[in-house]
């Protein structure tokens, strides 16, 4: 078979895996070498769904031995399949890579034969790029559960991210839908890999030459939508991974129906919108200092599809507003409906030198149309409905976005995720 | 009304702010001579470039502002704006009355222009460093063509010297004539026109297919967004990439 259809085929099968960032690793060209991987990550072309593309993201394999009801690589699906060699995926990161098509590789695959003979495949393509073709660009590589921790480890070491996908966020969804997985494969890798760069981190401290193991951390998808799990236990699952494991991120996957089995859900189309408000509550909790418990509760462990976590947290917390911009500490100003980590970082700045004025947040960027109702500048309060949670909500729904992609102010990176 | 007027050069207008620190005539605006218009009511004074004046100024910048600032200069003289240059003699004039902490005046009219502009010009050599395609020519050099909408070559250069420390690669701006050329050690501007024509390594043209099917194949049919595309990466640079280049 052709590379270019081994390309076309492979491709195909890894395009449900979200994670496309290519930032967080610091990896500088060596002589004589290739790429570098830069801090801040870069999109190289954005694909027709609106995806950042910034990794070449491939399946090594879609030869599965395994039966994820799912996946479209189960065992039991009629799909073309192909399997590249190392050197070619080698060969094939290299040339784009020169062509300044990609940022890097972010290699998975389905498990051909056996875990260990899969993961030694992928240790392989590894030890090409780094050594035989002195690559220094980024590597995202899938660790496969069930694998041996000694080729697991090997991998790190050459690696920028390495990624274990939990997909089914509890144990009743694995039952029911992998049940040839077991959490315990899952979890056990994770915790691994966590552990080694923890210990890693600790030696770089004492020797500088003791190397690296996956210095752009790790990380996991979850699908939504294709179990009967609630938004409040997926973020709890993640709020753990971050505080537990020190994941760099969590990715999640609106659920693409890609296959008919009756233990799956039908869906009209993917829960888009789900999936978004996960990715708004993520960046609450990694950015905002926001915890699970505030943003949703046993009674009520959804989220509002109406209204983002943030103001439906402070339509929550009336007694806790308005706040005066000129007086609120940092930790309160993110807190603000509407107003992200720069603008509060501005206003925080700003308003050493002189106090501020609801022309002076206007003239500064800072975006007013949900904060407005939740601030006083200078003890003025500027909200036209008047400070009624029930009329400022109403305000807020009929502002929400029509279109699934615009108004999203906190985080511009949050798009690049969805829709 | 006094107006200076310098030859377009970073070089040139550096000496123009020089000059009206220290001349009594003090200017209204400062325009680079190609954007010249001339008006019956103006006064016109040509500064003559002095690359001793240019240097005392770029370093007053630097130690008197902050290296930040500076950049911003430099941004906004690459956005080739005509009023840039106006912008950047009342900001230095700005920056040296209040020194280092002049852009947290995110409400002063002019640090909010100057910011707006370099965060343009900022924002467009950041999305190239992604968006330029290189081609293999025989010979093994690599090869890109640009129109950007400002002089960001200069800013993509030291990005790709890192990136590609081992190639010989060409990024070629067509619409201001100018390139930046790398030969494996440093790379230089070089103005005016590139001879001759592309002879593509047999390869090329392979991995170009390659590429497109991989586009092709990567996206997901029924989460389709043109729009949400479009606003990360508009038409107009579609021309130059690989994969886009027959959708114009
Ligand atoms: S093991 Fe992975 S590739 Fe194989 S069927 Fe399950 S999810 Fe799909």
């Amino acid at each position: 078979m052709e590379v270019l259809q081994k390309l076309e085929i492979l491709a195909d099968a890894a395009k449900y895996d979200v994670s496309c960032s290519s930032s967080g690793s610091n990896r500088k060209n060596t002589k004589g070498g290739i790429g570098n991987a830069h801090r801040s990550g870069i999109c190289h072309s954005w694909s027709e769904d609106g995806r950042c593309i910034s990794l070449l993201k491939i399946l090594f394999t879609n030869e599965c031995i395994y039966n994820c009801a799912y996946c479209v690589n189960r065992s039991s699906n009629d799909v073309p399949r192909a399997s590249f060699t190392p050197e070619e995926v080698a060969e094939l990161t290299i040339n784009f890579y020169k062509r300044n098509y990609i940022e890097g590789l972010f290699l998975s695959a389905a498990v051909v034969k056996s875990p260990d003979y899969t993961m030694e495949l992928l240790l392989r393509t590894a030890k090409l790029l780094r050594h035989h073709h002195q690559f220094n660009g980024y590597i995202h590589m899938k660790a496969i559960p069930g694998a041996d921790p000694k080729l697991i480890y090997q991998a790190g070491q050459l690696v920028d991210r390495m990624s274990v996908n939990i997909e089914l966020p509890s144990s009743n969804g694995l039952k029911l839908l992998a049940p040839q997985k077991k959490k315990e494969s899952i979890i056990k890798p994770m915790g691994f890999i966590a552990n080694q760069i923890i210990q890693k981190v600790e030696e770089r401290k004492l020797y500088k030459n003791a190397g690296k193991f996956v210095p752009g951390g790790q990380s996991t998808q979850l699908i939504v939508g294709a179990t009967a799990d609630h938004d409040l236990s997926i973020l709890r699952l993640t709020e753990g991974l971050y505080n537990q494991f020190g994941l760099k991120r969590v990715y999640y996957s609106a659920y693409v129906p890609v296959s008919q089995d009756e233990r799956l859900p039908t869906l009209a189309a993917p829960p888009l919108l789900r999936e978004h408000r996960l990715y708004q509550a993520d960046w609450l909790l990694r950015f905002y200092g926001f915890t699970s418990k505030e943003l949703l509760q046993e009674h009520q462990p959804n989220f509002d599809t109406t209204l983002d976590p943030k103001c439906d947290w402070a339509l929550r917390n009336m007694q806790l507003f308005p706040v005066e911009i000129n007086k609120a500490p940092y930790e309160m100003l993110l807190r603000i409906p509407g107003i992200g980590v720069k603008s509060a970082k501005r206003i925080a700045a700003a308003r050493r030198f002189h106090s501020l004025s609801y022309d002076n947040l206007k003239k500064m960027g800072v975006v007013l149309k949900r904060a407005k109702h939740f601030i006083t500048c200078g003890g003025k309060y500027y909200g036209e409905v008047g400070f009624k949670e029930n009329l400022i909500r109403q305000a807020l729904v009929l502002q929400e976005p029509k279109g699934k992609t615009s108004g999203i102010e906190e985080g511009q990176q949050l798009s690049m995720f969805t829709h | 009304m006094i107006h200076y007027i310098y030859d377009g050069s970073f070089e040139g207008l550096l000496t123009a702010i020089y000059e009206a620190y220290y001349r009594k005539e003090k200017p209204e605006k400062i325009i680079a001579k190609a954007d010249l218009q001339e008006s019956f009511l103006v006064t016109y004074i040509h500064i003559a470039t002095e690359e001793e004046k240019a240097d005392k100024v770029y370093s007053a910048i630097r130690e008197k502002i902050s290296s930040r600032a500076l950049k911003n200069v430099f941004y906004l003289f690459l956005s080739e704006d005509m009023e840039a240059a106006t912008y950047i003699y009342n900001y230095i004039k700005l920056g040296f009355s209040i020194g280092g902490k002049i852009d947290q005046y995110h409400t002063h009219d002019i640090v909010q222009h100057v910011h707006k502009i370099s965060h343009k010009v900022g924002k467009e050599a950041h999305r190239l460093l992604g968006l330029v395609r290189f081609q293999k020519l025989q010979g093994d050099i690599y090869y890109a063509f640009i129109e950007p909408d400002h002089n960001v070559t200069a800013l993509l250069a030291p990005h790709f010297s890192k990136r590609m420390a081992s190639e010989n690669w060409i990024i070629h701006d067509g619409r201001r004539n100018i390139a930046a050329l790398y030969n494996k050690t440093c790379w230089i501007i070089k103005e005016g026109d590139l001879q001759g024509e592309l002879l593509l390594d047999e390869e090329e043209l392979a991995y170009q297919e390659m590429w497109q099917s991989y586009f092709k194949s990567i996206a997901i049919k029924n989460r389709k967004n043109p729009k949400l595309q479009r606003s990360y990466m508009p038409k107009r640079y579609w021309r130059h990439l690989i994969e886009l280049k027959n959708k114009t």
